[in-house]
Formats: structure tokens, C-alpha cells, sequence
């Protein structure tokens, strides 16, 4: 009996996401697969083979990950040093660290906007320089649109490292010292391995963000299309709602494939994490 | 010569010192104990010659060369942690092997010593283990067994036996001595733990506010503290001051208050300037019945406080030289309030400054 008064506290959350997640999802992803009440793969069939699309597709993944990686190279150094800190001075910069994530995504991309744009901040900058002759084209471009994504998710893996580098003995970097590591030796075999599992989560997070992510890359991507602002487009202004969900599907199976992939290589890499 | 000489050197952390003008020497083959409170700078000194902490002034010569500025991973020291420090990404054998790994020793070596150092801890088998799969006894003989596979010059240990239960203590600290006495390795020690520091040492620093108070082989320090500090620490829980000293008939006399006790003379009180004299609670001999005359360092009192310890009873009794604390066993006790005789011989009562 008491038993089941712990499961009736998991009972309203589940009510809630079975009823406004799960259904709708599953109602999406199964009407991908009918059309005028018969099966049919058409609508995957129809996009694996326009070129168009698959594009598309392309640089988003592109997209993702270069924003990934770009985030993990530097994230991970201001973790570290994050993690380094002292209570007050860690709580200070955690807190500007995650700053980008509190401003509403519209203005941050207007801002990189301002920044980025043929007679931009940047441009201007480098023209007065004499660094460059013409203006650089980096708005509207996969570039904009991955500067614009790694401000934005920066601070998911900085988070997600401090909370796994703070929990490192920092006995185990004076443990491989005495055994003759240098202080770069000891920081790659004994902070990175250990970094892993906060690196995956990290990792999956800004992924998935980034192949989610629908403010910035239509701001700043100008025509440039990535999948989620293609879906905009097919459900918004084609109407289109059938090659919507087709897409939908699509990208819930790439987020699933990029998890189950990301978890291999925890594994991989640090089998006892 | 020595083999390793701390020379003078001080060592502050956040402004304050906590070394001052330092020095220590240690003879190769040796096992040192740093023995202290908390705070002493035992653990300080240690880190200091691994070479965690850099020193504000003086030096630190090992083998005859200055070690002062030689960096961690150059120094060839092994450190055995008090939190043994495994990497818990490794298994046992690659935490054994990672020294050997950075040094370049050829796969077959390394496979060949890791196995030989896990045979001297006793821990074959346990090779693709993992730490968390270990008992903490078990991950302790890993640290050792790192430590000791790269052949270090010096072995350091900081209180590496104070997160195992009772009896696994005693077992590992006879295990520790057994290894370091097989391979003639250095060993620096530190614990605050008396009874392991004195078991297993050939020699013990006792350290207080971040000096040595005193540095001899465990008997000579149970016997013959030199310092207050040092009896206190080691039990001596009698102080008496005293006032006048003279020598008559091989004996030291020493005068307190209206009496006059003797001492013999011995280790403790011989050249020794020392106008304190301590005496263990367990060399008071207490008695209702008046001592025959013959019977010298004899003081009157009254139990002020009587508690049972099992195999003795304890009593502390008021003197008019104060308070003595005394262990004695007996069938009946004395009650608080009775009068009572204290004597000592001459032998127990230590000088200390």
C-alpha cells in the first residue's frame, strides 16, 4: 500500500506528458506513415530523393556539429578554470556564463545582427583596420548561424563540465604528477577521460539544440535553410502539414541516433563512468 | 651524509607561515615518521618534498643535489595519498602501469613489473579490476603498489591508513614496514596517529607549530620525551615544577614546594637543563597505608575523582603540587575524598624542558 502512494506522486507529471507529449508525438510520427488511410513511405521516399531537402539537411547536421565541437573546445578550458574557483568566485562567473541563455534569442540574434551584417560592427571594424578590402559575407550564411548557435549554447556544456570537473579529486592530477605526468600529461589522461560523462550530456544537449533550434538559424541564416525552419515552411506557409510530420519524424529519429551514438562513445571511452 | 636535507626553509600558505626556518635531514634506507596535531606542518613539510609546495626560502638537497625548484613529475618520488588518489577511469593494472607508461618502459617490462609489484601487495588477480570494485584495504595496496612499481627514490605516505577500519590498520601498517624493509626504500611517514608512527618507524619527528620538538627512535621519545609538548603527546600527564637542583651520590635532588624528590640519573635527566619533571600516570603508585621512611618521592593527598577503565581504575588526587592523574589496578577502590600516599621511583621521572 504504501507502495503505491509513492507512484501515485509520478501520476499527475505522467498524466501530463503522456497527454502532451507522448500522444501528440506518437499521432505525428504515425501519421507519416498513412496517407488517405493507407500505408505508405512516400513522404520519406519524396525527401530522400529531392536533393533540396537533403541539403537542407546537410547543413544542418553541418551545422550541429560545428556548433558542438566549437563549444566543446571552448567550453571545456573555462570549465576547467570555473571549476577551479573558489564558491563565490565560481557562483559570479557560472552565473555570466550562463547569461546568453537568459536573454530572449530575438534579440541576441539581432544583436549578432548588428555585429555580423555587411556594414556591421565587424566589418566596419576590419575595413578600417585595412585587415580586409571588402566587406566579409557572414550573415545569412551557415557561419552566421553557427556563431549565433554557439553563443547561445556555450553555456549548456560549461554547466554540464563544472558540475562533473568540480566532483574530480584533485589528488588524482598530483597522483599522475608524482608518477612523472606533466601538468598538460596529467590534464589529458586523468581531467579529460574523467570529463567524459559531462562532455556526452553536454555534448547531446547542444546537438540536439542546435538541430532544433529555430530563432536563430531564421534570423540569421536569412534564405539559408536549416531542417527545423524548413519545417516552419512547409507547415506555416505550405501548409503542408503531411511533409511537416515527415520531417518531424526525421529529426526525432536523428536526435535518437545522435544519443544512442553519444553513449557508445562514453562507453568507449571511459567504461567504468 | 644524509640522504635528503631540508635546509632552512619556510613555507607560508595564505600569508601565514607555516614553516619557519625548517630543517630535517633523513639517512637512506631509513622510515621517518612526521607525528603532530593537526596543523603541526607535517602534512606541509611531506608536500614539500614531493614537491606539491615550493618553499619561500631555503633548500631542499636530495643525493646531494638541490631539489628546490625540480618539478613534480621530475623528482621520481612515490606518493601514496591519504585518499589514494586511484584513477577511477583505470583499472587496477593501468593504474599500476602509468608510471611505467610515461617512462616509456616497453610493454613486456611493463607487464612483467606490474605483476611482480601486485605479487609484493598481494593483489594477483585483481588486475582488470577497477577502484570501485575494490575494498579500501585493496585500493590502499594499489597506491603502495604505484607507487613503489616506478622504483622511486623516496616513498611518501600522507596518513595513508586513516580511512580503513581498526584492524585493517594494524594488518597494513605491519604490511607497510614488511615492504619498505624487502626493498630498502626511504620512507617518509605521516600520520597523527602515535601507535602507528612508533610501531613501524626507525625514526620519529615529533612536530609542533611547525618545528621538530624531537627527532629520535620511537623508544628513546617513549621513554625520555625532552620536551613538554613531547610528554604530554605520549602520555605524561604529571607536570611538577621545580626549583632548586643539585647533584649528591649519583642522584639529581630537586626541591618543590617543601619537599624534595630524587631522580636518577639517565637519558631523560642527565644534561639536561630541564626544571619540569613528568611522570606517567601509570608509574604513581598510590596507597591509604603511610610509606616506611625509607621510602623517598613520597607525596600526600586526597582522591578528588575515581573512574573505572576497565583494567584499572583511575583516580585523580589533589597534592598541594596540584593535581596528579594515576592508573592503578586494584580489587576495591579508593573512594573520592580519602586520603592517599603517592610514590614514585627515581627511575620514572623524566626532565623535560
Amino acid at each position: 500500500m504504501k507502495k503505491l502512494g509513492l507512484y501515485l506522486l509520478l501520476l499527475p507529471g505522467l498524466l501530463f506528458l503522456t497527454l502532451f507529449m507522448v500522444i501528440p508525438i506518437a499521432m505525428t510520427v504515425l501519421s507519416t506513415f498513412f496517407q488517405e488511410g493507407s500505408f505508405t513511405l512516400e513522404g520519406y521516399l519524396h525527401f530522400l530523393a529531392d536533393p533540396y531537402f537533403l541539403k537542407i539537411l546537410w547543413t544542418t547536421l553541418q551545422v550541429s556539429v560545428v556548433t558542438t565541437i566549437a563549444c566543446i573546445l571552448l567550453g571545456f578550458p573555462a570549465a576547467y578554470y570555473i571549476s577551479k574557483l573558489g564558491p563565490r568566485k565560481k557562483g559570479v562567473l557560472l552565473a555570466l556564463a550562463i547569461f546568453p541563455l537568459l536573454t530572449s534569442s530575438v534579440v541576441r540574434s539581432f544583436s549578432w545582427m548588428i555585429i555580423l551584417g555587411k556594414k556591421g560592427l565587424l566589418n566596419s571594424s576590419l575595413l578600417s583596420l585595412g585587415l580586409i578590402e571588402k566587406p566579409l559575407e557572414i550573415l545569412y550564411t551557415p557561419s552566421a548561424m553557427m556563431i549565433g548557435l554557439i553563443h547561445l549554447f556555450l553555456p549548456l556544456i560549461i554547466i554540464t563540465l563544472v558540475g562533473v570537473m568540480e566532483n574530480i579529486d584533485p589528488d588524482l592530477l598530483k597522483a599522475a604528477e608524482s608518477l612523472g605526468a606533466s601538468k598538460f600529461t596529467a590534464f589529458r589522461q586523468v581531467i579529460v577521460p574523467l570529463s567524459v560523462p559531462g562532455l556526452i550530456i553536454g555534448s547531446i544537449l547542444v546537438f540536439v539544440g542546435s538541430l532544433t533550434a529555430y530563432t536563430t538559424p531564421a534570423l540569421l541564416g536569412g534564405k539559408q535553410r536549416v531542417i527545423s525552419t524548413f519545417l516552419y515552411q512547409n507547415a506555416i506557409t505550405l501548409n503542408d502539414w503531411h511533409m511537416a510530420s515527415v520531417i518531424a519524424t526525421i529529426m526525432i529519429a536523428i536526435t535518437f541516433i545522435v544519443i544512442g551514438l553519444m553513449n557508445k562513445l562514453a562507453t568507449k571511452l571511459n567504461p567504468k563512468g | 651524509m644524509a640522504l635528503l636535507t631540508l635546509e632552512n626553509v619556510s613555507v607560508a600558505y595564505e600569508n601565514q607561515n607555516i614553516l619557519d626556518n625548517f630543517s630535517l635531514n633523513i639517512e637512506k634506507g631509513q622510515l621517518i615518521s612526521l607525528l603532530g596535531p593537526s596543523g603541526c606542518g607535517k602534512t606541509t613539510t611531506l608536500r614539500l618534498i614531493a614537491g606539491f609546495l615550493e618553499a619561500k626560502a631555503g633548500r631542499f638537497l636530495f643525493d646531494g643535489k638541490d631539489y628546490t625548484r625540480v618539478p613534480v613529475n621530475k623528482r621520481n618520488f612515490g606518493f601514496v595519498f591519504q585518499s589514494y588518489a586511484l584513477f577511477p577511469h583505470l583499472s587496477v593494472f593501468d593504474n599500476v602501469a602509468f608510471g611505467l607508461r610515461l617512462r616509456k618502459v616497453n610493454q613486456a617490462e611493463i607487464d612483467q613489473r606490474v605483476r611482480h609489484i601486485l605479487d609484493v601487495v598481494s593483489l594477483n588477480g585483481f588486475e582488470k579490476r577497477f577502484p570501485k570494485e575494490l575494498s579500501g584495504g585493496q585500493r590502499q595496496r594499489v597506491a603502495i603498489a604505484r607507487a613503489l612499481v616506478i622504483q622511486p627514490d623516496l616513498l611518501l605516505f600522507d596518513e595513508p591508513l586513516s580511512n580503513l577500519d581498526a584492524n585493517l590498520r594494524v594488518n597494513m601498517r605491519v604490511e607497510i614496514r614488511r615492504i619498505q624493509q624487502e626493498l630498502g626504500i626511504t620512507t617518509v611517514y605521516v600520520s597523527h596517529d602515535q601507535e602507528e608512527c612508533f610501531s613501524i618507524s626507525d625514526q620519529v619527528a615529533i612536530m609542533n607549530k611547525g618545528i621538530i620538538e624531537q627527532l629520535d627512535d620511537p623508544a628513546t621519545i617513549f621513554k625520555y620525551p625532552r620536551t613538554e609538548f613531547v610528554a604530554r603527546f605520549i602520555g605524561f600527564n604529571n607536570f611538577i615544577d621545580f626549583g632548586e637542583r643539585t647533584e649528591q651520590d649519583g642522584e639529581i635532588h630537586l626541591t618543590a614546594g617543601s619537599h624534595t624528590f630524587r631522580a636518577a640519573k639517565n637519558p631523560g635527566t642527565a644534561n639536561h637543563s630541564g626544571k619540569k619533571g613528568a611522570i606517567r600516570p601509570d608509574d604513581l603508585v598510590v596507597s591509604a597505608e603511610e610509606p616506611a621512611d625509607s621510602v623517598r618521592n613520597v607525596l600526600k593527598g586526597k582522591v578528588k575523582v575515581s573512574t573505572f577503565l576497565g583494567r584499572s581504575y583511575q583516580y585523580v588526587v589533589e597534592t598541594d603540587l596540584g593535581d596528579f592523574t594515576v592508573n592503578q589496578e586494584m580489587d576495591s577502590p579508593y573512594k573520592a575524598g580519602q586520603p592517599v600516599y603517592l610514590m614514585f621511583p627515581k627511575e620514572k621521572l623524566v626532565l623535560v624542558d
